[in-house]
């Protein structure tokens, strides 16, 4: 028992501090900014004179302030990106080129097809403007107009509107008046100032007659060709792709000569690549056979020249209307989107196309939103390439036209278990498309939220122009030897309007980086807090620690050790009052300590500080002295006495 | 003087041993010293002091370790771009506008006779051979006597012979000759080797043959297209005639400005021909640049739009057009910066006859950092490659460096310079004539993939990189109705004759301005920067440990101490040694108390016990406990010491 108690006894002794010092919130306050290393507080306790003082606690208060403010501005800031664009001169990797003919199939081969439609597009061209185009065509036209029913007329009447605003239109096959009651959608001829004489069709859901949809154009070329393409898609979507494949062109077809840095290649450097609206087309360098070729050389000379036979005769009169191949330069994995954004390549003309090549990289979450891979976007990606947002919205709106409609549409991919919309099997899907596509450009599908854009791209920017080609010195040569080339096969003389000369090239082999980098990372950061901190009041995470340790723990200890005191003494004298003995010591001890306390407000006089230790001496064998020295100098702890007093008297 | 003074002080104080010790030493430090933790270890008790300890160590070893994260951030070189767009007066571009075709054929006729001759000849022969049996080679007797009169030595030195692919053993047939060869030569692989599968769909191919000693090794070039194959024999072949044909002889062939030019007007004012610089291109023959800004100052340009561009109206005079050599029509055209060399090839366009081609510029320009932070060059002095093109006072470009690179290549494997670059002293152009194996050489460098690969490693990119963005449009020009009187107006200007001599397949008008956002300027900066780098250092130090460069000075400060510290105290220790042996050595008693007081304070003994051993007296003294003679430690932590014996002194009272 004794050896335990001597074993405390030393552990305290060795180890003596248990709470703050500072018996009082305002003693520690002081000591906390007598001593503390920010810079401010000591002048808050040193200053004299009330106005100084209070000027000094604003002063304080405000730097305080402005690191919070300041702090935060940069932890708001810290997810910002700084752009640097690096140029590399390099070898660079030749794009794909994809190269299509702008008509999608010979229309000698799928007349068997289309004959039907092409028939009543005609009698309809005629009814509708008192024409027919070609005068062997009228005469056998005439012959069954009567004999055959006209199904696609039947299904999508043309109409004419003699007047909008009465919603009155003639059916142009049958002649008949007739009321419309459905909505009116006027397509590409939003703010026509005429509404009189306008050509359009009505799609009706089958199920509900009474819902339909009017769709007018302002002008013929439109209302008919769009109403040709609805019912083409009808038929293509019928016919299996081997079919399709082999009515289209070939690439010996297609392609006349090529020559790609210098050397000769030919047509089994061309991937064929079926794409449903532009039908056989081919890529150059498509990265197939698992090599990429690239170029070593910029200018003309070093790039693919191909001349590409564009026959003129055999295409669709409706179908097309211009003359000439589409072609479109992407990255090996992108998917050539022909329709949406190729060039066009004229005929009897040289296309020289330069290139110059900018890869562009953004910084993913939490910089900015887009998508590095699209995996994280919850929608099915039907294409067989790398991620865009174009195959992400082709691909969301062919999903919800599978889920609406039930069957998918013509011009994209399908997804599995779904097939192509036909009349046949879904005679509603026409009506159907055209209202989810309303939907989907008014971005009530939800397909441009779920979407989003890729972080990295690369952009191969064009410089077109053209030349006259085969200049007219060389054209007899050139036409008789491209004839041989080709005629060996077809012996005919070929014309300058069937072919197109087509350059592309890189300009220069300089090659664009565009990044963009993280501008803060945590050390920054820190030595941006540190820096902040440093300016205004000379503080650092040391000066934070303090705070906490003075503000949160000894303030805390501090009151609780008032409570538990007060507590203690209120049960004391409880106590007292029942023994009636009155506590000896306390009352004189009080007394004398503060006088000398009072004295101490002025500066200590000579005899102050020699009467000075005396009191003490008198309490030194009950109370241990403040381990602080600071606190030992400042003469002032006076309070404390008594406190300690009764909690070790206990 | 005041060096020797400084040495006694420390010699004397190496003789008085350490003033402090070590203990002292790091007291007064953390009492004194600015940076935030060090002062918290020695002022609390000593739970607060562990804890202390332990975090000021660690806030130095994470000072230290982002430290080292912020010189290696500054060490990368990183850097980065701002970019600034809008519109502001600018010097014009130079505008280099060309014949796509590069001799007017009508004065070239007399050097190109031959080959015409032999090409029209051979293109007939090849064209009969598709139409007929493949199986009976080439009547040939038709045009027998044509060929008797051509100059078949011309022929032969650079033959076309066609490769029958039915025919798998003898596939070569000569032109002009009936024979068959075998299969012995080698073929070049610049084609996909012939397979059986298409080969039923095409019967017969067109190839180069390529020859070198005296025709003893020889390699074929395949072409999949007949065309191709008579363009690029053509080519070798004018090439090697126009070689021998003097300059200024070559400027008299091509294209005069008078001829070409037809109207220019730069903004609101006229300019005509003679505002352009004729330069002899060798792919164009005579070019002719607006505003190069050689001999004069460059022009500005201060508004955007059409009307304050260049107008101009060229003819190209299609029917004088080399009918094998071009077979695009049109003008080339180019925009480039003043005082750099048009690479027409490489970045020029195409303006179609019998159009108006409208050009909207925007200048893109990229300025960048030179060294360390890219690795590009000002003004290309530091690249290993003679710029060729400097003859023709020219800055630095990266293709100036390619083709100079390539033409010294070529000079060092084919002994003499190809027609198309320019020419390094003391070597001649290759012909046939003189170098009769230069086309062989000339293909194979050409497609040799190590030498290109050589050029571009060799070759820096500039660190101002300049490109003009266009944006083209074109019309139809002249217009049917106005077709008429522009046509007469303009011949008449031109040869003041009555009479049309212009046509829509000759003429063009080209339209050059600034669109309204005529610049796009892309300049790095460097990201860090030493001012960046002693900031973050700075925030660094200061946020962990409240420090600064005062602090590090200090802490050296103290390590400077500490140092001569262990010196003295190993002085000391040594002088123990030997005094100890020097004990062992003289086993006498020790020095009697009184002798030792006698010591102390009889000067004359002193001196005397100096001077017989000054090592000794200083060791004995320093084994004694008590030292009267050393002062007391001027620092005020010493003095807070002995209050904290007093402490412990109270404290051990009570018990």
């Amino acid at each position: 028992m004794a050896a335990g108690r001597k074993i405390t006894a030393k552990i305290k002794k060795t180890l003596p501090v248990t709470g703050p010092q500072a018996p009082t919130l305002g003693e520690l306050m002081r000591w906390y900014c007598l001593n503390t290393n920010t810079h401010g507080c000591r002048r808050i306790v040193v200053s004299r004179g009330r106005l100084r003082r209070l000027l000094w606690i604003a002063l304080t208060l405000s730097a305080v302030a402005l690191i919070l403010w300041q702090c935060a501005e940069l932890v708001l800031g810290y997810y910002s990106a700084s752009v640097s664009v690096t140029v590399r001169f390099q070898k660079l990797r030749f794009p794909a080129v994809t190269i299509c003919n702008i008509n999608p199939y010979k229309y000698s081969v799928i007349k068997e097809y289309l004959s039907e439609l092409d028939k009543e597009t005609r009698s309809a061209l005629e009814s509708l403007y008192g024409f027919s185009e070609g005068k062997p065509k009228v005469r056998r036209d005439a012959e069954d107009r009567n004999a055959t029913a006209y199904q696609y007329l039947e299904k999508v009447p043309l109409l004419r509107f003699e007047d909008l605003t009465r919603k009155e239109a003639t059916d142009l096959h049958s002649g008949h008046k007739r009321k419309i009651e459905s909505n009116i959608f006027h397509k590409g001829s939003t703010n026509i100032g005429d509404p009189q004489n306008m050509i359009g069709f009505q799609l009706c859901d089958p199920n509900n007659s009474s819902d339909c949809a009017v769709y007018t154009f302002s002008s013929g070329v439109n209302a008919i060709q769009e109403w040709y393409k609805l019912h083409y898609m009808n038929i293509m979507a019928q016919i299996p792709l081997e079919r399709k494949v082999n009515m289209g062109y070939s690439a010996d077809d297609l392609l006349l000569t090529c020559f790609f840095d210098g050397l000769s290649c030919d047509t089994r450097n061309f991937t064929p690549f079926y794409h449903p609206l532009h039908g056989n087309c081919y890529t150059f360098n498509s990265g197939e056979n698992g090599t990429i070729l690239s170029t070593s050389t910029g200018g003309s000379e070093y790039g693919l020249q191909v001349v590409l036979y564009i026959e003129e005769a055999d295409y669709n009169p409706f179908l097309v209307t211009s003359t000439g191949a589409k072609i479109i330069i992407h990255d090996q994995n992108e998917y050539p989107f022909i329709e949406d954004i190729g060039t066009e390549i004229e005929t009897a003309t040289a296309t020289s196309i330069g290139m110059h090549f900018t890869e562009s990289r953004k910084l993913s979450e939490p910089y900015s939103d887009c998508t590095e891979s699209g995996a994280d976007i919850n929608v099915e990606n039907l294409y067989n390439k790398t991620y865009s947002l174009q195959i992400c919205l082709h691909s969301c709106f062919q999903k919800a036209m599978v889920d609406h409609c039930g069957c998918a549409q013509y011009a994209q991919p399908l997804p599995a278990g779904a097939e192509y919309c036909n009349y046949k099997k879904h005679p509603s899907w026409m009506y159907c498309y055209y209202k989810l596509h309303e939907k989907f450009v008014k971005e009530q599908l939800d397909c441009q939220q779920k979407c989003k854009e890729a972080c990295s791209f690369k952009e191969w920017a064009l410089t077109t122009s053209i030349a006259q080609w085969p200049s007219t010195a060389s054209e007899d040569w050139m036409l008789r030897v491209l004839s041989w080339d080709k005629g060996q096969k077809i012996n005919k003389m070929l014309k300058k309007t069937d072919l197109a000369n087509l350059m592309v090239f890189y300009k220069d082999l300089n090659k664009r980086f565009i990044s963009e980098n993280p501008a803060n990372s945590i050390v920054i950061l820190l030595s941006n807090f540190g820096g902040q901190l440093g300016l205004w009041m000379s503080c650092s995470v040391v000066c934070v620690i303090e705070i906490v340790e003075v503000f949160f723990i000894d303030s805390l200890s501090i009151i609780m050790r008032r409570r538990w005191q007060k507590t203690k003494k209120w049960w004391n004298s409880r106590k007292a009052k029942q023994s009636r003995a009155p506590a000896p010591g306390t009352g004189p001890g009080k007394q004398g300590h503060d006088n000398p306390a009072c004295i101490d407000e002025d500066l200590p006089t000579f005899n102050t500080a020699l009467r000075l230790p005396l009191p003490q001496e008198n309490h030194l064998p009950r109370t241990p002295p403040p381990n602080y020295s600071t606190l030992r100098l400042d003469t002032t702890f006076t309070e404390q006495l008594p406190d300690t007093l009764e909690t070790e008297s206990r | 003087m005041n060096l020797k003074r400084y040495f006694i002080r420390a010699l004397h104080r190496l003789q008085k041993g350490p003033g402090y010790t070590y203990k002292e030493l790091l007291v007064w430090y953390c009492d004194n010293t600015n940076t935030h933790g060090p002062k918290r270890i020695i002022r609390e008790g000593p739970k607060k002091k562990f804890v202390w300890f332990f975090l000021t160590l660690l806030f130095a070893s994470l000072v230290f370790w982002q430290w080292g994260i912020l010189i290696n951030t500054y060490l990368s070189y990183n850097v980065t771009s701002s970019l600034s767009i809008g519109f502001k007066t600018m010097k014009f571009p130079a505008v280099t506008v060309c014949n796509a075709n590069a001799f007017k054929y009508s004065k070239v006729k007399h050097l190109l006779k031959e080959m015409d001759k032999l090409i029209d000849a051979a293109l007939e022969r090849i064209l009969q051979c598709g139409k007929q049996d493949p199986f009976s080679p080439l009547a040939v007797n038709s045009s027998e006597n044509d060929s008797q009169a051509l100059d078949l030595q011309l022929w032969n030195q650079l033959p076309l012979v066609l490769i029958d692919e039915s025919h798998p053993d003898q596939p070569i047939i000569d032109i002009f000759t009936t024979n068959r060869t075998g299969a012995g030569t080698q073929h070049n692989s610049s084609s996909p080797s012939p397979s059986n599968t298409t080969a039923e769909a095409k019967k017969y191919k067109v190839a180069m043959k390529l020859c070198r000693e005296n025709g003893t090794s020889c390699v074929y070039r395949n072409f999949t297209s007949a065309a191709q194959a008579v363009m690029e024999w053509y080519v070798l072949q004018s090439t090697s005639i126009f070689a021998k044909v003097p300059l200024e002889e070559r400027k008299q062939m091509g294209y005069q400005a008078e001829d070409m030019i037809l109207a220019c007007l730069y903004g609101a004012e006229p300019c005509n021909h003679k505002n352009f610089t004729q330069i002899y291109h060798p792919d164009h023959g005579n070019c002719y640049i607006f505003n190069w800004g050689m001999d004069q100052e460059a022009l500005i340009s201060s508004n955007p739009g059409a009307e304050f561009g260049l107008k101009l109206i060229l003819d190209i005079s299609q029917h004088d057009y080399i009918p094998y050599l071009t077979s695009a029509a049109g003008a080339r055209l180019m925009l480039h910066e003043q005082k750099s060399f048009p690479f027409l090839k490489d970045q020029g366009i195409y303006a179609m006859s019998g159009t108006e081609t409208s050009i909207g510029v925007l200048v893109d320009e990229l300025e960048r950092m030179g060294y360390p932070y890219s690795d590009c060059t000002l003004n290309g002095s530091d690249v290993p490659v003679k710029n060729l093109y400097k003859g023709f006072n020219t800055s630095y470009s990266i293709q100036a460096c390619l083709r100079s690179c390539f033409q010294a290549e070529m000079v060092e494997s084919c002994e003499c310079g190809h027609y198309l670059f320019p020419l390094p002293e003391g070597v001649n152009y290759c012909n046939n004539d003189d170098n009769p194996d230069w086309a062989y050489c000339y293909s194979s460098l050409r497609s040799s993939i190590r030498h290109r690969q050589f050029c571009i490693d060799s070759c820096k990119e500039t660190c101002n990189d300049t490109q003009y963005k266009m944006t083209i449009s074109m019309a139809d020009w002249p217009s049917e109705a106005s077709e008429d009187w522009i046509f007469h107006i303009l011949s008449y200007e031109r040869d003041l004759s009555t009479n049309v001599t212009l046509d829509r397949h000759g003429i063009i008008k080209l339209n050059i301005y600034f669109q309204e956002y005529n610049y796009r300027t892309i300049s790095e900066s460097a990201a860090t920067t030493i001012v960046w780098l002693l900031s973050s250092l700075g925030g660094q130090f200061g946020f962990w440990m409240g420090g600064s460069v005062l602090c590090l000075i200090e802490f050296g400060e103290i390590i400077i101490d500490f140092l001569w510290i262990t010196i003295i105290n190993g002085i000391s220790w040594c002088k123990g040694l030997k005094q100890k042996r020097a004990q062992t050595r003289y086993p006498d008693a020790p020095p009697t108390v009184s002798e030792l007081v006698e010591a102390h304070t009889n000067f004359g003994f002193q001196y005397e016990d100096g001077s017989v051993t000054p090592g000794s007296g200083n060791c004995c003294r320093g084994r004694l406990p008590p030292e009267p003679g050393t002062p007391p430690p001027n620092y005020d932590s010493l003095r807070v010491q002995p209050l904290d014996v007093l402490e412990l002194g109270t404290d051990t009272e009570p018990e």
